[in-house]
C-alpha cells in the first residue's frame, strides 16, 4: 500500500513539474550547443555542412538517437552534454518553423 | 621521345576542339548527344532542388548564403562578368556559368586568406578587358591581408566585394565543436580563436579607411539588393567598392 502511495506521489510530481517543450528555449539551445554552426540559424542546413532540420523534422525517437550516436561528420551529442529536456525544446523549436515561401513566389530564384 | 612545346591552354583549346570534331563517327557523334541529354536533364533537376533549398531563410537575418548570392546575380547576370573569389556554393548551383573566365576557382586547399589578395590580381587582368570583377569575400580571410583593400584604391582596380560576414573563421569553429563534442566536453570554450566577435569588426569603415566606397553592416536581406547597386554604380566608373554582408554561418 505505502508503495503504491509513493509511486502515485511521483507520477504527480512528475506530472505537475514536467514542462512541455519550450520552442523558444529551443532556439536559443539550438545556437548556445552550436547547432547552427553547420544546419544554420533557421536550421536550412548548407550543403557543404549539413542538411535542413525543419520545419517539419524527422520523427523524434530518430532525431534523437542521431544526435547521440550521429554517422559521418557531425560530431555526438551525449546525454552529459545535452540532456533528453534539452533536446525535447530544440525539436519543438525545428518543428515550428514556418514554411517557407515558395520558389514562384521569390522573382530572384526565377531569373 | 620528349618535346618541349610553349604552350597556352586558351591558346590552345579552340583548335584542339576543331581538331576532336573532325575525327568523330557519327556513332560517337550520338552516344555524346546522348550523354548530353541526360546530363542536362541531371542538371536541371538540381537546379530546380537548389532552388526550392534557397527559400528556406530566404529572409533570415542573419542574411542566407543564397539570398546573398542570388541578390548579386540578378545585378550581374547580363554584364560581361568573373566570380574572381567565393562562391563555391550557391552560385555554382544557382548561376549561369558559360565562360571560362567567369571563374578564377579556388586556393585549391581551403586556404584561408587567399581570396583576398587573389580576387585583387584577377580584378586587376580583367580590368583590360572592362570586365566585371566580382569577389563573394569571406570576413576571416579578409583579416589576413586587409591591405588589398588600399591597394584597389591606390590603383584604381574595379571590384566588387561582397562579404560573406558570419563573424568567425568559421571553418575552424566546426572542427573544434567536432574534437570537443567527441570529446564530451561540450562547446562552451568553441569560440576563442576562431570567431570575430566581442567587437565586431566594422568592415565598411576598414574599407572607407582605405579609401574604398563602402556600405554596411548589412543585416536585413530587403536593404541588400540596393546596397550592391549603388556599389555597382562605383565600380562600373573604375573603382573598387565593398559591401558588408552579416550572413548566415554558411
Amino acid at each position: 500500500m505505502m508503495r503504491r502511495v509513493v509511486l502515485a506521489a511521483a507520477l504527480m510530481a512528475g506530472a505537475l513539474f514536467a514542462q512541455p517543450p519550450n520552442p523558444t528555449n529551443g532556439r536559443k539551445l539550438f545556437t548556445r550547443f552550436g547547432c547552427y554552426q553547420c544546419h544554420q540559424r533557421e536550421a536550412q542546413g548548407a550543403a557543404a555542412t549539413g542538411p535542413r532540420l525543419g520545419p517539419h523534422p524527422i520523427p523524434f525517437a530518430r532525431f534523437t538517437r542521431y544526435v547521440r550516436q550521429p554517422t559521418g561528420q557531425m560530431p555526438p551529442y551525449t546525454i552529459k552534454v545535452v540532456k533528453d529536456a534539452e533536446l525535447a525544446d530544440i525539436y519543438a523549436f525545428l518543428e515550428s518553423l514556418p514554411d517557407p515561401p515558395a520558389v514562384k513566389d521569390i522573382p530572384l530564384l526565377n531569373q | 621521345m620528349d618535346i618541349a612545346i610553349a604552350a597556352d591552354a586558351e591558346a590552345t583549346l579552340p583548335a584542339l576542339t576543331e581538331a576532336v570534331k573532325r575525327l568523330l563517327t557519327a556513332d560517337r557523334k550520338r552516344a555524346f548527344a546522348d550523354r548530353g541529354a541526360k546530363l542536362a536533364a541531371a542538371h536541371q533537376k538540381a537546379v530546380e532542388a537548389a532552388r526550392v533549398e534557397a527559400t528556406y531563410g530566404w529572409d533570415a537575418s542573419p542574411i542566407s548564403t543564397a539570398r546573398l548570392a542570388m541578390e548579386l546575380w540578378g545585378q550581374i547576370k547580363n554584364k560581361d562578368w568573373s566570380l574572381v573569389s567565393g562562391g563555391g556554393g550557391w552560385p555554382s548551383r544557382l548561376w549561369a556559368f558559360d565562360k571560362h573566365h567567369q571563374h578564377i576557382g579556388s586556393s585549391g586547399g581551403a586556404g584561408v586568406g587567399y581570396g583576398a589578395p587573389a580576387s585583387l590580381g584577377a580584378a586587376l587582368a580583367n580590368r583590360k578587358y572592362g570586365r566585371l570583377s566580382v569577389s563573394i569575400q569571406n570576413d576571416g580571410d579578409l583579416m589576413y591581408a586587409p591591405g588589398v583593400l588600399w591597394t584597389a584604391a591606390h590603383h584604381k582596380i574595379p571590384l566588387l566585394s561582397v562579404m560573406h560576414n558570419n563573424r568567425a573563421y568559421h571553418q575552424e569553429v566546426m572542427h573544434i565543436q567536432r574534437l570537443a563534442n567527441r570529446h564530451q566536453r561540450g562547446i562552451e570554450n568553441a569560440g576563442i580563436g576562431t570567431t570575430l566577435v566581442d567587437p565586431n569588426i566594422d568592415y565598411a569603415t576598414v574599407a572607407r579607411g582605405m579609401g574604398v566606397h563602402a556600405e554596411g553592416p548589412i543585416l536585413e536581406a530587403k536593404n541588400l539588393g540596393p546596397a550592391i547597386g549603388r556599389a555597382l554604380e562605383v565600380v562600373s566608373k573604375g573603382e573598387p567598392a565593398l559591401v558588408d554582408v552579416v550572413t548566415q554561418p554558411r
